[in-house]
Order: structure tokens, then sequence, then C-alpha cells
């Protein structure tokens, strides 16, 4: 009840921040065109050179646009994807989904773009090893390196990204949907404890 | 006859030549098979366009022409000013341009012969060109303002264009008088990042909290309303940060500087502020180079083409950056002049000179901006334009600023502080983007 308000809230509140309609203004652009603007975030190809930012390269083009589709209805909590993704018509995100499902994955860790080392602490990735391993590795299996259309890959991803997001899944501002059963996994961990999941799974490359 | 031609030339000049199966692409005879391409200034503009074009067509001969060993970034140094970052985390090299191919001279470029294709060095260099990309930022019109001149400049700073005049600035914040004002002269439209001296008067409000506990921030506008005005101006409250925005219509606009004095006058009521810390954003047109060249419109900045990002004064010259003319219109279809739309406009005159030299068709253009403004270290606001043509005019599709704080509930102090965990990102990824 309350989240659903608040998501309410947050749609209107972006409606009234400008104009937002649907984009038309692109359909002769290019996959690459239409997807190559991302990198001024994402990172060249998709493989972001960190410390916040996330890495979407090589994600299954159904998470990807899942992903893109939820940020633009508001059902998925962003800071500014909303507002980006609100810029595309859905046959645009599709093509852009494609797009950056067909490029490689880079890891965190051996990124040769990034400036700071990701700033895991090994004390905290064992602690939240021992928790993943239990929890966790049913589904985002080996160490989070397993993805396909439904399950999104977390390790090698930049550690300050999977701090925020860990503690946007407990957070009852924020609209992130989750698997039931992943929700009952976390609904019994604190944020402490999700937070040092984020340290192991970055730790992970490959 | 044409087949023979084709694989003759083939066989000749091997991959480089691939380009003349469309026909498109001719080069004469005499000299060198790979089509030409040079880019003046290696900023947030032009590397991104060297960079793309050669990714698209390995085989060009692409320059890069700058005038400086090291590129000092804009976006993220005013929390310089306030010590919060290094000047090392803001300069980058051409090292990584190089690695992809690039031919990069160091060298200032003096003229530009549209006619000939043709630039000129300061160096005494010359190079012909099948594609020009201009992309040299803002010139600074130091004379604008009655008493100011790039000599002032060294009492009253810019500081913008990072570099020595950041560090100029930071200087004389440190050591200014407390109670003082820190006075903001902000320029009229259109300007380099337009969030930006407000992003500065928040951070320097911030920091006088602690080392200046009596002094305040003024800010003298030449404008009547600036950029996401409503959460700075909110966001000032919230944060408790001793901001005063004067604008134009109500005395805010500065007409006499007097750099001995330490004082500006501004309003028609010609009142006078004096302070030891005096920061003058003068009015901006494109980089001289521009002028030069040609490629100005009667405002001093470069009409093109929207939808390839080509001057619309001379033929197979492409135009990018705070120089061009579609980013600073003040309607709502323009995109700012900002280091993430130099970015964008790179991406579209790369594609369209990719294709044009390949005999490929470039498709429509798509636009893509955002600007970070960093209030505080937890503070971060942002706005996001995205957009294509549309009847050969830029439309955006897609443009808001960060939802109001009365919106975000709860969850206000968690989202400004993403944000500006998120504008370190973005910082990152452009750069390389840019320079990588
Ligand atoms: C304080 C401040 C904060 C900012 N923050 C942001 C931000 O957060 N986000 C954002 O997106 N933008 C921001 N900007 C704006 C951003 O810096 C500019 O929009 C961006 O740099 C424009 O890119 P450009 O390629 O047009 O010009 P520049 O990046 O200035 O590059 C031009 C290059 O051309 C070279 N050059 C010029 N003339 C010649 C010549 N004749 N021969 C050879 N070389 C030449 C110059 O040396 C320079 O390296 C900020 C600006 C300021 C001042
Ligand atoms: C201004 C920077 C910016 C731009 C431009 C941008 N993104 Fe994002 N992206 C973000 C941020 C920040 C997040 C985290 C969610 C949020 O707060 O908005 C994100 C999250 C995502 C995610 C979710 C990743 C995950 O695993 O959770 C995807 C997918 C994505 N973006 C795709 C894109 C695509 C595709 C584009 C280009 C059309 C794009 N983004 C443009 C900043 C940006
Ligand atoms: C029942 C299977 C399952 C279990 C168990 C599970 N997850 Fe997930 N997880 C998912 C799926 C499916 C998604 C994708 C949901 C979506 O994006 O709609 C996901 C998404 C996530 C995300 C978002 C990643 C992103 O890039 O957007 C995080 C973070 C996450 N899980 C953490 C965890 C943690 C930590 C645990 C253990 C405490 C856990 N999950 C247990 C299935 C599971």
């Amino acid at each position: 009840m309350q989240k659903k308000k608040s998501t309410t809230l947050l749609t209107s509140a972006l409606l009234a921040g400008g104009l937002l309609l649907a984009g038309s203004a692109m359909a002769g652009a290019s996959p690459e065109m239409l997807s190559n603007t991302c990198a001024g975030c994402h990172g060249p190809d998709g493989v972001s050179a960190g410390p916040s930012m996330p890495s979407i390269a090589g994600m299954p083009a159904k998470h990807l646009e899942g992903m893109l589709k939820e940020f633009k209805d508001g059902s998925r909590h962003s800071t500014i994807m909303v507002r980006v993704a609100k810029g595309y018509s859905d046959e645009e995100l599709k093509t852009i989904a494609e797009f950056y499902s067909k490029l490689k994955w880079g890891d965190a860790k051996t990124n040769p773009n990034m400036v700071e080392d990701t700033k895991v602490d090994p004390a905290l990735a064992k602690k939240g090893k021992a928790i993943a391993d239990k929890q966790c590795e049913k589904c985002h299996e080996e160490g989070g390196v397993k993805q396909d259309e439904s399950t999104p890959r977390m390790a090698g991803q930049w550690l300050d990204y999977l701090l925020i997001k860990m503690a946007d899944l407990k957070d009852p501002n924020f609209k992130v949907p989750q698997e039931k059963k992943m929700k009952e996994k976390v609904d019994k961990l604190s944020v402490d404890e999700l937070k040092a999941t984020a340290h192991f799974y970055a730790s992970q490359a490959k | 006859m044409s087949q023979f031609t084709r694989r003759t030339f083939l066989k000749l000049t091997g991959g480089a030549a691939a380009v003349t199966a469309s026909g498109l692409y001719l080069p004469s005879i005499g000299r060198a098979a790979a089509p030409r391409v040079v880019v003046v200034g290696g900023g947030y503009g032009g590397a991104v366009a060297a960079k793309y074009v050669k990714k698209g067509l390995p085989s060009a001969d692409v320059t890069l022409i700058e005038m400086n060993e090291k590129y000092i970034s804009c976006p993220l140094s005013n929390p310089v000013l306030v010590g919060h970052r290094d000047m090392k985390v803001q300069t980058w090299g051409y090292e990584g341009l190089k690695k992809h191919g690039i031919n990069v001279v160091i060298d200032e470029v003096t003229g530009i012969d549209a006619a000939a294709k043709k630039v000129t060095t300061k160096g005494g260099k010359s190079f012909e060109y099948d594609k020009l990309v201009v992309s040299p930022g803002v010139e600074l019109k130091f004379g604008a303002i009655e008493g100011f001149s790039a000599e002032a400049a060294e009492k009253m700073p810019h500081a913008w264009k990072a570099g020595p005049q950041t560090l100029l600035l930071k200087k004389q914040l440190e050591s200014m008088t407390d109670g003082d004002p820190f006075i903001i002269v902000a320029p009229p439209n259109p300007f380099r990042c337009p969030p930006g001296p407000y992003e500065r008067a928040s951070l320097v409000a911030h920091w006088m909290k602690k080392h200046k506990p009596k002094s305040k921030v003024i800010i003298l506008d030449a404008k009547d309303a600036f950029a996401k005005q409503p959460l700075f101006v909110s966001g000032w409250k919230e944060l408790g940060l001793n901001v005063e925005w004067k604008k134009g219509a109500e005395g805010g606009k500065v007409t006499k500087i007097d750099v001995a004095g330490m004082t500006v006058t501004a309003g028609d009521m010609g009142d006078t502020y004096k302070s030891s810390c005096i920061n003058v954003i003068p009015p901006q047109v494109a980089g001289h180079i521009a002028h030069v060249g040609g490629l100005v419109n009667d405002k001093g900045w470069c009409p093109v083409n929207p939808a390839t990002c080509e001057s619309t004064l001379h033929k197979d010259v492409y135009v990018i950056g705070d120089a061009c003319a579609i980013a600073g219109l003040t309607d709502k279809d323009a995109l700012p002049k900002s280091g993430y739309a130099a970015n964008s406009e790179a991406k579209v005159a790369a594609a369209n000179i990719v294709a044009a030299l390949s005999g490929k068709e470039a498709g429509d253009p798509s636009y893509a901006n955002t600007c970070y403004s960093i209030l505080t270290p937890d503070y971060g606001i942002s706005v996001a334009h995205i957009g294509g043509v549309s009847e050969g005019k830029l439309k955006i599709t897609s443009t808001a600023i960060s939802p109001p704080s009365a919106d975000l509930g709860a969850g206000k102090d968690t989202f400004r502080k993403q944000e500006a965990i998120y504008a370190e990102g973005w910082y990152q990824s452009i750069m390389a983007d840019t320079f990588a």
C-alpha cells in the first residue's frame, strides 16, 4: 500500500518536472546510434569504468529489455533511468537491449578503463560468501556468475552499484521487483548482511 | 568496366580502398588512399569524434589536433575548488587515443580553409582533409563587461576553463576575508554548463559553513531564471546554504568591474559590491578558431544541420560541442552546452562521416544529455535530455530534472545521495569513452 503510493507520487513528480513524450524522432536510427548514447554513463561498449555506474554489456536481451521497460513505467526504482527510458519507444528499447546483449561483459576487477580499484573489503567479502552460499546460490549460481533470461549476473559488477542495489532491496521508499522466494530470504537479512554479499559478488571475476 | 576498376584498385591498395566499392569516395591520384579526417580540439567533443570515426572506419586516416598536451576536465572541477577532489583526477592524456591508431598532434590550429579543405597550425604544419570536425569549446568574451579583461581574470578568476584558473580561485577562496561575500558574476544565455555557476555557489556555501562561517555567496546574474532552478533553490533551503541570488531584472546584471578596487557594479541603481573574492564568468561565444574558419552566425555560434552536425555554412565541416548552435538554444527542443551533449553530438557527426566516406546511409541521429550537479558530497541532482530530429529540427523526446524533495518523501536523502554517488560514476565512464 505504502509502496504503491510512493511510486505514483514519484511518477507524477517526474511528469511535473518536464515534458515527457513517447519517442518517435529516432525512428530511422541504427542500433549503434541509439545505443552509443548510453556509453557516457555505462562506459564504452557498456562496460562501466566504475565505481558506481553498472556495467550492462552481455546481459541477456530479455532481462535488459525488461529492466528498461520497468524503469520507463516506474515499477523499478531509479534515480535517472526513468527519465532516460521515457525518451525511447518500446521498440527502440528492445533494439537497444538486443545491442547490449551482444556485447561482451567486462569484470570491474579486470577493467582496463578503471581508474580506482574496486574497494572490496576482504573480511566483508568472506562474510558475504558464507551468506550468499546459503541464501542466494540457489538462483545466483557460481558465485553470481550465472545469468539467464530472468536472473541477472552479479559477479564482477561494480561494488558501489551493488551496495546501492542491496540497500534498495530493503528500502520501503523504493520499489524494486523481487522474486517472491528471493524476497523471503532478503527479508530475513539485515542491510549490513546484504552489503557483505555485495562485497563478495564484487570480488568475483569471470 | 567498373568491376575491373574496382578489383584492380582493391588489389593495389588493399583494405583501405574498400570504401571505393561504393564509388562514393574516390581518392585522387597522388594522395593516400585512406580518407582523411581531421579533428580540431581534443575535449569532450573532439576526442570522442576522433575515436568513433576510427572505430567505425579503421581504414580512415584520423588526425586529432589539440593545443594542450594534457586535457583538464571542467566537469567536477567545482569540487576541486573546495578541496573535495584533486586536480590529478581531472587531468587526462592522449595515449589512449594514440593506441587506437589516431594521429595526435599537439599544436594550435590557426587557420581553416574550407574551400581548399585544409587546416594550418601555429607550428607551421598544414593538414588536408576530406572531412573536418571542429570542437574548440568556448571563447570567453572578456571585453563584454566594462573593466574586465584577460589580465583582470588574474585577480577575479573565471575558472570557466579548468586548470590554473581553478587553482587560482581555490587559493583566493582559502585566503578571502571571513565575512566578505563570495561573489559569482553569472553570464547570460547561452553559455557552457548552464547549472555550473549554481553548483559552484552550493559547494562554496557548504564549504563556508566550516571555513568562512561569517561569509555567504551572492550570485549576480544577467538572467532571470537558471537551469534546475527549483531544485537548487529548495536544496539551498534544506541544506542551510547561505546563497543569495539576484536576478537580472532585480539588480543582478553587472555593468562594471573595478579590479583595482575589487568591486563590481550591478543593476539600474548602480549598486556596488566589494569583496576579497570575486568570480567573474564572462559571456561566451564559440571557440576562436570557429570564427577564423567562418563557421559562426551573427550570434557567435556555429549553425549546423541537427541531423548530421554538419555546418550549414561550409560543406564537409562538422561542428560539435559548446561551439555548436544546437547546444544552448533556450527553447525546449535544445541540448545544453555540456560535456555529455558534446559526446553525443560527436557520435552523430562520426556516424555521418563514416557513412559518407563508406557510401552507406547514416540513418537518423539520436541524442542524449545528462548533467549532474553536486550541492554537497551527499546531495546530487540531475537533468536528462533524450532526443532526435523531426522535420529537420532537433526534437527532444524526454527531458526532466530530478523529482522535487516534496515528492520523494522519506526516500529523499537516499535519492539525493545516490545521485551524488552516480555523478562520480558518470565522470569515470564518460572519461573512459573519451580518452581510453
Ligand atoms: C565548472 C564547469 C563544470 C562543468 N560540469 C559539467 C558536468 O558536470 N557535466 C557536463 O556534461 N558538462 C559540464 N561542463 C561543460 C563541459 O566542460 C563542456 O560542455 C565541454 O567541455 C564541451 O566540450 P567541447 O569539446 O565543446 O569543448 P572542450 O572540452 O573545451 O574542448 C575543446 C578543446 O579544443 C582545444 N582547442 C581549442 N581551440 C583550439 C585550436 N585552435 N587548436 C587546437 N586545439 C584547440 C582546447 O584546448 C580544448 O582541449 C562544465 C563546465 C564547467 C566550466
Ligand atoms: C545519466 C547516466 C545514465 C545514462 C545516460 C544511462 N544510464 Fe542506465 N543507469 C544509470 C543509473 C544511475 C542506473 C541505476 C538506476 C538509477 O538510479 O537510475 C542505471 C541502470 C541501468 C540498468 C540496470 C542495470 C542493472 O543490472 O541493474 C540498465 C539495464 C541500464 N541502466 C541501461 C541503460 C541504457 C540501455 C541506456 C541508454 C539508452 C542508459 N542506461 C543510459 C545511469 C544512466
Ligand atoms: C529464488 C531465486 C533467487 C534467490 C534465492 C535470490 N535471488 Fe536475487 N534475483 C533473482 C532474480 C530472478 C532476480 C531478477 C529480478 C528482476 O530483476 O526482476 C534477482 C535480482 C537480484 C538483485 C538485483 C540485481 C540487479 O542487477 O538488478 C540483487 C541485488 C539480488 N538479486 C541479490 C540477491 C541476494 C543477496 C540473494 C541472497 C540473499 C538473492 N538475490 C537470492 C532470484 C533470486
